[in-house]
């Protein structure tokens, strides 16, 4: 393995101490309730927490807490490409970065970006770039980062919420906004915007109907634009959850444009009334 | 008062020093710098033509490499790049070649102590080698404290372990102020402006050897 | 008009503020940015803290791992910090590896560490020369507007002092560690380093606490990091212009000021998380 000559090196090697444990971990609660309390089978997404501005050297910026997981993501943009080469003379171009942060998971990450990280960051480009209007910014990048600051499970779905969110508060043209939500498959039952356990963990020892499913969902087209799911599902589990989660975008949708309409505001206050 | 100063004066031992100029054929400027055991190879490259994403419009840009003796240069190199190159900066006159780059490339031959004051008499020689104007020369030294509370100039490595504190700094040659700082271990405002003291003594034999030596290569050469 | 100044004058902009003392953001010459500190807002790291300095924002991550102690201390344990600049927190950074910048910044909080003694490396030795704890405190620019150093050193103190490892024991039949991780203990803060920079305009204007475009436009950069006792446990002055000994002494004394000040408000901040609790 080659060392990372760019960083203060540690130890060779080293152990998380979850996995000296010596007693086993607590039973998976009973079907039925979840953890946080919320309830199996119902579109019971956890509060969100958002808020647009706060990085003040990106164009716009958005930070978004949904139970425990926590993003942060800046625009930066529209600006002359870096690549001379792929400079596209008639649409602009779109670059996102998704990272997470070493200490945002139960284990500790490594600061070189994993493939999971790539993965995650080109399913989001997928999941934007049909809502942005690119033919608007010829010859020019618009850079999406986002960084996971705590992984409490559906970073994926949050974090193309947050994106979309960042895009608008940086005044890029936009058909929609994008919202995301994802669901856990597992057996007959589902639940909602799992939780990192949840998404992780497998309850039923039935091994038909598990997976994970992401939708991107445009909600005043009523379109999808970007879907990632994984494990096995028959047809009818699949679109039934496609629509669970489209019923879960919806539920968020309001608290989105609450946060847009108040940075929208702040930036252009109302005329006075006097 | 003069106690002190008598201390300061009896204090500053530098072990030998030696330096070559233009060693090698390939750069315009080379310099070789030796303290004791302490040896490093510095070569500029330029003025030379820029990278179009590094290009300063109005200034020359300055390029600081430090290679170790032996494996990749890491992190603790960088953090010594970063404090040899923003002094060469402040000495150097780069408003006069602008959009150019400079290189400044240093091989650590050997370690034996002061190693940083090493790096930057064997930077000021070299550019001082490859004619680049400059308002002022500077160099280096090192301080180091030890358990008794007494300075020590130009430590070496075992020194240097056994230090309390370990100081260097550049000074510059017109008004003998510094230009630059690089500290471990923790120590008194006191002790502080002490090694302040001692370094800008220290500082004068460095410069008169920098005269001297550069003297001798001329009075050769011409 | 003042806007169009700026943008073509920048220096000059800046000039005509220091010299009625005062700076384009409304503040004093010595005057710091509100600092704003949250601690223990990421729960799956065993310590974290969040600091604003007017808008810089890091946010320090600790985790704590088992590991082999080092051979040249076998009573020890290791203190890892790296410092990121990602994308994210400004345009001037790009992706991929380490800039020059971050890997200073990050070598110089090693150094920091070491010299003040934060942490004695010895307290995280669990079992002489078997077991030992490794503590990676990763630093994350969250925004970058000028002085990282100083917020990057309130970030790392905070998270330190919240930081709650587990208990480790080895037992005796298999000599394998076995963790408790209900059961945690704080960790023994011996020193409270505190950074504080300048940068010094024109060779002369004394500044503190920088903002990104401060730094860019000024000559120097320095930074005096203090302990409690007054102490100075590291003076940082990478190179640019010169300084005055009474400059050096003012910077000193401001520092020693920001100690106090930084150290109150860490006890403040942590004291109101644990009455929440």
């Amino acid at each position: 393995m080659p060392t990372d000559t760019k960083r203060v090196r540690g130890p060779e090697a080293s152990q998380s101490p979850s996995l000296f444990v010596s007693k086993p971990a607590a039973a998976p609660p009973s079907l039925g309730t979840r953890a946080d309390g919320r309830r199996w089978g119902q579109v019971d997404v956890r509060p969100l927490f958002v808020r647009c501005g706060l990085v003040s050297q990106a164009k716009g910026s958005a930070y978004l807490e949904a139970g425990s997981t926590k993003l942060l993501c800046g625009v930066y943009g529209p600006k002359e490409t870096e690549r001379k080469d792929e400079t596209d003379m008639k649409c602009g171009r779109l670059t996102t970065d998704m990272r997470f942060a070493p200490f945002s998971c139960p284990e500790r990450g490594s600061w070189i970006q994993g493939s999971q990280d790539k993965d995650l960051s080109q399913m989001l480009h997928e999941s934007l770039q049909p809502a942005v209007c690119l033919q608007k910014y010829p010859r020019s990048q618009i850079e999406v980062n986002v960084m996971v600051l705590e992984n409490s499970g559906s970073v994926l779905a949050h974090a193309i919420t947050c994106a979309s969110l960042a895009l608008a508060d940086a005044g890029i043209e936009m058909y929609d906004l994008v919202l995301g939500c994802s669901i856990r498959q597992d057996g007959d039952s589902y639940v909602v915007d799992p939780s990192y356990t949840e998404q992780n963990s497998c309850s039923s020892v039935d091994s038909d109907n598990q997976g994970n499913l992401t939708v991107a969902f445009l909600p005043s087209l009523n379109q999808i634009s970007g879907l990632q799911s994984d494990g096995e599902m028959t047809e009818e589990t699949l679109t039934a959850g496609v629509r669970t989660c489209i019923e879960g975008c919806y539920k968020l949708y309001p608290v989105i444009q609450q946060a847009l309409a108040k940075a929208v505001r702040r930036a252009a206050p109302p005329p006075s009334e006097s | 008062m003069a106690v002190m100063e008598a201390r300061c004066s009896s204090s500053v031992m530098l072990r030998e020093f030696a330096c070559e100029q233009n060693f090698l054929s390939q750069p315009d400027g080379s310099a070789s710098f030796v303290h004791g055991d302490t040896s490093v190879y510095a070569g500029v490259y330029g003025p030379a033509e820029v990278k179009v994403s590094k290009e300063i419009y109005d200034r020359a840009t300055l390029e600081v490499l430090i290679q170790p003796k032996v494996g990749l240069p890491g992190v603790r190199e960088r953090s010594q790049e970063q404090c040899v190159r923003e002094t060469c900066e402040a000495s150097l006159l780069l408003s006069l070649h602008p959009r150019s780059s400079l290189t400044l490339i240093l091989q650590v031959l050997h370690d034996d102590g002061s190693l940083l004051s090493c790096l930057l008499n064997a930077a000021c020689m070299s550019l001082m080698d490859a004619g680049l104007p400059m308002s002022c020369l500077f160099c280096g030294v090192t301080c180091a404290i030890d358990a008794d509370g007494q300075i020590i100039t130009d430590p070496t490595a075992a020194q240097e372990k056994e230090s309390r504190a370990l100081m260097t700094f550049a000074i510059d040659s017109k008004k003998h102020n510094v230009l630059m700082t690089s500290t471990k271990g923790s120590f008194s405002v006191n002790e502080l402006q002490q090694c302040i003291a001692v370094s800008q003594k220290a500082s004068e034999k460095l410069f008169q050897f920098y005269r001297d030596s550069v003297r001798r290569r001329y009075s050769k050469t011409l | 008009m003042a806007a169009g100044f700026k943008t073509a004058e920048p220096l000059e902009y800046h000039r005509s503020f220091l010299k009625e003392n005062c700076r384009p953001d409304g503040r004093e010459l010595s005057e710091f940015r509100t600092t704003t500190l949250n601690i223990g807002s990421i729960s799956t790291a065993d310590g974290s803290a969040l600091v604003k300095l007017g808008n810089t924002t890091v946010i320090c991550g600790i985790k704590a791992e088992l590991a082999n102690p080092p051979v040249e201390g076998p009573g020890k344990g290791y203190i890892v910090p790296n410092v990121d600049l990602p994308p994210l927190c400004s345009s001037r950074f790009r992706p991929g590896p380490p800039g020059e910048q971050a890997q200073a910044a990050s070598q110089f909080i090693a150094d920091v560490i070491e010299s003040s003694e934060v942490i004695q490396t010895e307290d995280l030795c669990i079992e002489r020369g078997k077991l030992c704890w490794v503590l990676y405190c990763d630093l994350m620019c969250l925004d970058y507007d000028g002085n990282l150093l100083d917020a990057c050193i309130v970030a790392l103190l905070a998270a330190l002092k919240n930081t709650q490892l587990p208990d480790v024991t080895i037992s005796t039949e298999t000599s394998a560690p076995e963790v408790n991780l209900e059961k945690r203990r704080g960790l023994h803060i011996h020193k409270h380093p505190v950074a504080t920079s300048f940068c010094i305009f024109d060779d002369s204007v004394l500044i503190v606490d920088p903002t990104a475009e401060e730094e860019s436009l000024a000559t120097a950069q320095l930074a005096v990091v203090t302990d409690e006792e007054g102490r100075l446990c590291s003076l940082h002055k990478p190179g640019g212009t010169s300084l005055s000994g009474e400059k050096l002494q003012e910077c000193i004394s401001r520092a020693t000021v920001r100690q106090r000040e930084i150290q109150k408000l860490i006890n403040k901040v942590l004291h109101s998380v644990k009455t929440d609790q």
